[in-house]
Order: structure tokens, then sequence, then C-alpha cells
């Protein structure tokens, strides 16, 4: 009759093993007691005796593979016995475990299953996946059955010691991995080694938008009719953040026109002046100093949303990036407290980090810290645009160039030069009536550039 | 006098028979029949049947994680049989399977209590051993104790006690030492070296040059033998029973020895020992030299070896049969042997136990 010997618990509650060598083939006469398979738990390396005499009819699992504790190892011929319970059941691997009786065993083995328990959340569907332990699991070797339970009782709560062995615990520890963090797929929950391998490659491949793209093949025909040019480590980090920022923050952006000619004549009136001193004035120092008071007024535009922590950062610090057009592609130079700067010194601080900027001198924290940013994408061409924000940073203004257009003033149509702006904001939380407002102050501001002494 | 002779302090150590079965002390050799040294043997081959189908019967997932005993047979063996088993008392560890049987365990008992049933634990009536004691050093007391009883009463028993080198750490180590020092009481504490508390070796536990040497600082005479010499430990204990048992207080024998296998079937040995160590300690084995003693004699042989191996592995099956078909561990076995009467902490926890299996088998 036939037997089938599936892996035992052979240590304190073990779950699973890597198989290592098989000692026996197909068609091979064994002895009870005889090894015939090497595995390794989380515990031991050790041989695995088999129960009874008999021929080898099929082994489960190759060298390499891991098996879980009640898994079929072993098919075998047994001569002279009467068909057992147990021997009827012919379990193939994958269903080993969910199949009752346990051959040779009068030590009852934890079944643990796990089941998927889809959590649903009112009002936005299917969210998430939880792995749920059946709390029918009940360990007698060690009485952890009652701990499993326990276990299994906390996991919706925040903090919990998650269940897992020594070995599984260095393991993650070793491999920076807050084991507490891991969904354990193991019995009643417990984090196995590969819930952790799986955790840790996670984490290695960093979020998911920062996967490689896909290959593209230059047919041979076409070869001659392409330049095929390396990235650069400056293209590599663009592509990575405008991924990021786009697959991360729902954006939304809103458009407006502001009339400027006051700020047109203003600075016609100081330029020259100043260019007697050296420094260009171009309006976007105007921009940045009107931004960063905006910004004052409307925190929710200068805020970090922390996700991790379910929080949200509201900084009282006003760094301003522009958007600076360099030979190796986009960099973003940061003007520190930009609202306690002078229009000079914005315009003298923009001078100073775009130059660097294209040479290449920049510093990386003259790079960094940035609360909000701004693309002058006018000076060059462009009159709207749906700016990509500069994340983690929460919202971006995008300038398009000044144009002379008739406007109505007074129901009189008169000439005027209006000011494109087109800003993409985070809508997770940004509203767009905050959003709205800031704009509102904005155009204000530049309007009449007087109301930046109120401000 | 052994005692006397072999000061732990001065590095000696009592051996009478080396690796290839040579007595090399002949001078210490213990009187012993031959049909008592074959008698031996078959007891030492016995106990190792045993302990090897117990690890393979682990491995198949038919018993719970338990300590094997390769390699201490003669430890083990040599001491409980230097005793007088109808009136002395043991009280063991957890790694003395050779004295068990000796003392009248049957493999059945010990199968038994390492699949979970407190029945293995259960000692025959004409004889007096405690049971098995997994917390380490915790007998240690206890034997103490039981030695007190003995003065109390005046009887001339003896209690021998095991432990091993992770146990000369502990406290209770140092209480029953100490209480059997001052009290003059007739124990034999016994430390079965066997080089390693699980993973921590014998340098890192103390810094005692021999663990017998602590024997002093408790006023009582200590002796440090191979352990893997039966003869030794055999000679060592029989005149430690003696001393004892004429009221001169207890005594502390170190047998060095070895553990071959697993510390229990839960630990792996290849993380913190070689392969080269284990193959050096496997040339002093108790049972080789012990063979080799006895083909010499013309007591033994190969074909001997493989009749009794064979007998005694059926023998062993057919108790192992017995142990898998025996019921159940019932639940009250978890709470009903520590107390003559359940207290009330514990018949609660047997309740809230009992709801917590009935919601479990009602799901």
């Amino acid at each position: 009759m036939l037997y089938v010997f599936k892996f035992p618990d052979i240590g304190e509650g073990i779950h699973e093993g890597k198989i290592l060598k098989w000692h026996v083939k197909k068609g091979q006469e064994v002895m009870e007691g005889d090894p015939v398979v090497n595995v390794e738990t989380d515990k031991v390396v050790t041989d695995i005796p088999i129960p009874k005499d008999g021929v080898i009819k099929n082994t489960y699992g190759k060298e390499g593979e891991v098996i879980n504790v009640g898994d079929a190892l072993v098919e075998m011929e047994v001569e002279g016995e009467e068909a057992e319970e147990e021997a009827e059941v012919k379990a193939p691997p994958k269903e080993g475990r969910e199949a009752e009786g346990e051959p040779a065993s009068r030590t009852e083995v934890a079944k643990a299953k796990t089941k998927t328990k889809k959590i649903e959340e009112k009002g936005f569907g299917v969210v998430g996946q939880i792995e749920e332990a059946d709390t029918d699991a009940f360990l007698p070797a060690t009485g952890e059955g009652m701990e499993a339970q326990a276990a299994v009782a906390a996991e919706k709560e925040p903090g919990r010691k998650a269940l897992a062995t020594p070995v599984a615990r260095k393991m993650a520890m070793d491999l920076g991995i807050d084991i507490n963090t891991v969904r354990g797929t193991g019995p009643a929950g417990r984090v196995m080694k590969e819930d952790i391998k799986k955790a840790f490659d996670e984490k290695q491949a960093g979020p998911k938008v920062a996967r490689k793209p896909g290959k593209i093949e230059i047919p041979a025909e076409a070869e001659d009719m392409v330049e095929v040019e390396e990235l650069t480590q400056i293209r590599k980090t663009i592509i990575n953040r405008m991924v990021q920022s786009k697959f991360t923050a729902p954006h939304a952006t809103a458009f407006e026109e502001v009339e400027v000619s006051r700020l047109v004549e203003l600075r016609k009136e100081k330029k020259e002046e100043l260019a007697e001193q050296g420094v260009k004035l171009s309006y976007m120092p105007f921009i940045i100093k009107a931004v960063s008071l905006a910004l004052r007024r409307h925190k929710s535009l200068n805020c970090k949303l922390d996700m991790e922590n379910n929080r949200v950062i509201y900084q009282k610090f006003y760094n301003i990036g522009f958007a600076t057009d360099t030979p190796e592609g986009l960099m973003v130079p940061v003007i520190k407290n930009a609202d306690r700067k002078s229009i000079i010194e914005i315009a003298e601080s923009i001078k100073d980090l775009s130059d660097r900027a294209r040479e290449r001198k920049i510093q990386l924290d003259e790079l960094k810290g940035g609360t909000f940013s701004i693309t002058n994408y006018g000076s060059i061409a462009g009159t709207y645009g749906v700016p990509v924000i500069n994340y983690p940073e929460v919202a971006i203004l995008g300038v398009g160039r000044i144009v002379q257009r008739p406007v109505v003033k007074g129901g009189e149509i008169v000439p005027g030069n209006v000011l494109p702006l087109s800003m993409s904001f985070d809508h997770r939380i940004v509203d767009g009536a905050d959003a709205a407002r800031f704009i509102k102050d904005l155009m204000a501001m530049l309007a009449d550039p007087l109301t930046m002494l109120m401000m | 006098m052994l005692l006397k002779t072999f000061d732990p302090l001065k590095g000696k150590q009592l051996r009478i028979m080396d690796e290839n079965g040579e007595i090399v002390d002949e001078k210490n050799m213990p009187e012993l029949t031959d049909d008592q040294v074959v008698e031996a043997y078959k007891y030492m081959l016995y106990a190792r049947q045993v302990d090897l189908k117990a690890v393979a019967y682990q491995r198949m997932g038919r018993l719970f994680t338990l300590p094997p005993n390769l390699g201490q047979e003669a430890a083990a063996f040599g001491s409980a049989y230097a005793l007088d088993k109808k009136k002395d008392w043991m009280v063991p560890a957890f790694r003395e399977m050779a004295a068990w049987l000796y003392w009248g365990a049957t493999a059945k008992d010990l199968y038994l209590y390492w699949a979970g049933s407190e029945d293995g634990n259960v000692t025959p009536d004409d004889v007096n051993f405690m049971p098995s004691a997994v917390p380490v050093a915790s007998q240690v007391p206890h034997a103490a104790g039981l030695g007190y009883s003995i003065k109390y009463k005046g009887t001339d028993q003896v209690v021998i006690t095991y432990f091993g080198d992770g146990g000369t750490s502990e406290g209770d180590f140092h209480e029953g030492m100490n209480f059997a020092g001052v009290f003059k009481l007739p124990v034999i504490f016994f430390c079965n070296n066997n080089q390693y508390a699980i993973s921590v070796p014998r340098r890192m536990q103390s810094a005692a040059k021999n663990l017998a040497d602590k024997a002093i600082g408790y006023g009582m005479p200590g002796i440090q033998v191979d352990g893997n010499d039966f003869f030794a430990v055999y000679a060592a204990t029989k005149e430690a029973a003696e001393y004892a048992r004429d009221g001169n207080g207890p005594v502390m024998i170190e047998a060095e020895t070895y553990r071959r296998g697993y510390h229990t079937t839960s630990d792996d040995p290849t993380k913190y020992r070689t392969a080269e160590e284990e193959a050096e300690w496997e040339k002093k084995d108790p049972l080789i030299r012990m063979k080799k003693y006895l083909e010499k004699k013309g007591l033994w042989d190969d074909d001997k070896e493989n009749d009794y191996v064979k007998h005694a592995k059926k023998d062993i099956s057919a108790q192992f049969k017995e142990v898998e078909e025996y019921p159940r561990t019932s639940l009250e076995q978890i709470f009903k042997y520590m107390y003559e009467e359940m207290p009330d902490i514990l018949k609660k926890q047997k309740v809230e136990m009992e709801k917590y299996l009935a919601g479990k088998e009602g799901r």
C-alpha cells in the first residue's frame, strides 16, 4: 500500500525547512530509520529518517527548495500493511498541509493556515489585504498557541510585537528591517525568513516608481539613424524625481492671469539703476519675494506630507527653489529664507546660484531644503504649462511669458501686460480653495508690487 | 584513597582505562567480575540504542524536543552502577538516560516523557529517583534536601545528583553544595562536564581550572575523573558513596566527558564547534574503549554486539509502539503534579485553558 511521509515538525514549532540534499531516489528500498533527506530549519541542519520499511515511489521538493511542515516529503510503497486512514491521503505537495491525518505521528503537528482577508474601507473599495492567521493554530510543543492568538488580536494595534524565531529576528536586524512592520505568513502570523527577505528586497528596490523602465530595442537597420547617449547621473536623478512626484502626489493645476503693468514699469525704472551696480533685475526676484510672502499666509502650500507617520509638517521657513536650465539638464537651486531677503538680495542670489549651477560649481546643500519651487519657462517661451511638483514639496508655480494684450480696465479696452501663472499643487493636502486663496494674494502683490510692503 | 590522592588542585585526573581499552592504572582498577563488566557494557549499549532511536523518532516528528546522550553513557551509568539502587536516591538533570534505565525506568517511560506525558516520570515503587529536571541546576538543592532528610532519619542511604558544567554557574548549585557541606550530608554532586552549556564552552563557564576545584570552597572533597572511562567513574563514585555513607559528608565528582550530539534536537552544534574537535572526542568515546577492553579479554566480539543491538532495537521498537498507542496526554497532567492539592491559581489557569480549548474545537 501507499504511504505518504510528511515533513514533520522537528523543532519547537518550526514551520518550514530547506531541502539541502536527498539521500534517496525513486525506486530505492529503504529501512525504517534510514535518512532520506537532509534539511535545514531555523534551528538545525539534520537528516530526516524514514519511519517505515518500503520502496520510495516519489520524493517531493528539489534541493534548495523550501518545504512546509506537513507537506508531503516522500511517497512510498509499504509492504504487508492494511491501508491506514492517513495512507489514503495522496497528498500532492501543495495540498499536503491541508490534508487531514498525520501519518505516523501521535503528536499533533501545528496546522496553522493563513487566510487572506480583504479589508474594505467605506468609499474607497478594497484598499488592501492583510494576512490573518487562523486562530485554530495551536502549537502543543511550546504552548505558543496562546501567544499566537494574542498576537493575532494585537495585529490591528500599533506597536505590536511580531511573532518570530530568534533566527528570523536576527536576520531582520542584520538587514535593517523592523520585524514588527513585516507581514508574517507563518502559523499564527509568524514572521518567516522569506517574509523578511521579501521585505528586504522591496526595500532595496526602493519605491516602486524608481523601477527601471522597459527596454527599448534598436532595430539593426535603424542603428545608423539614431544617436545613443548614456544617461548622466543628473538625468537619472531628474527621471526618478519626476516619476516619484507624478506617481505620489496627485497633481491639480490652477491657471491665472495677472495684469502686471505696474510691475513692468517698476522693473523698467529700477533695471538700469541696478545694472550700474552690477545687478541684473529680472521679474523673478519680484515673483520669488511675492511667493515667499504669500506662503507666510497660506501654510498648507509650504508643508510636507509625512505619510509614514500620518502627519503634516508645516514649515515656518520659506526656501524658494527656482528651476534653472543648465547644459546638463534641469537643476533647482534654492534661495533660503526668501521672505527675509530684499528683492535686490534675491536678484543677486539668483545670479550667483544659476551661474554656479551652469558651471557645475553649485554645492549640494544649495540644491536642498526647498519648501516651494518656481519654474520660469516664460523667460524662453510658453504661456501656460502643467509644472511637476518638486516632490516632497506640495506646490510649484509655473511662470509664463508676459505678453502685451488688450485688457479691460474701468470699462475701457486698454493695452495691458499680462503675466500667465500656472500652479500645480499636491491635491492630497492642498485643497483647491487653499490654492485659489494663495494665488489671489500672490496676484495682488504682482499686480501692485507696493502691496508687498504691506505683507 | 582516591579522594585524597587525586587532588584536582594538583591537576590530577583519575583514569583507569585509556582510549584503546588498555588498563593504565591497575592499582585503582575496581573489583568487578567479568560478568559485571559485560553487564555494564550491555547497559550502556542498550542506553545508546534508546538514545539513537529517540533522536530518529524525534526527527520523524514522533517525539518532541529531547536531549541526546551520545558519548555520556559511561559517566551516567558508571556512577549509577556504583550505588545501591534498592535504597539510594538518584536526582537527575535530563541527560542521564543510562542511569535512569539502570535505576528501573524503561525506554517506554523515557519516551513517554519526551512525548509529553507526565506518566513517563512515574517512579517504580521499589526505587528512589526524582523526575527529570530541565531547569538548570534546580535539582541540586533538592538533592541536598533529600540528604538532610536521610541524615535526620539516620538511614544509611546516599543521594547522587547530576548537573552539567553550565549548572555550576547557577545559584542553586552554590546553595545545594554549601548546605550539604555545612551539614555534612550524604550527597554525591556529580558534574557531567560535557564541555558545552548549549553553545557556551567550558572555558567560558568558569575561571576555575577544574570544576572539581569548587568542592574545596564548600569544605568537601572533589575529584576529577575521565568521564568516558567506565572504570574511573565507577571507582570514584564507589568511594564517594562509602565516604558519604560513613557520615563524612558530601563529595563532588567532575566527570570530564563530551556531548557528541546536539544539546537538544533544536540545537545545531556546527555553529559553535568544529568537526575536528568532534572527531577527536569520538576517538575517546566510552563505548568504543570499553568494547576494545572486552574484546581483548575475550568477553565480547562483533557477533555478540550485532546480536545484542538487534535484540535491543526490537525491544525498543516494541516499547515505542506502546508509547504511540498510549492515550493522549490529558490537560490535567499539566496542572496536577506540582502540589498535592491544586492551588486556586492553578485551578483558575486550568479552567481558562479548558475554555480556550473548547472554543477552539467549537469553531
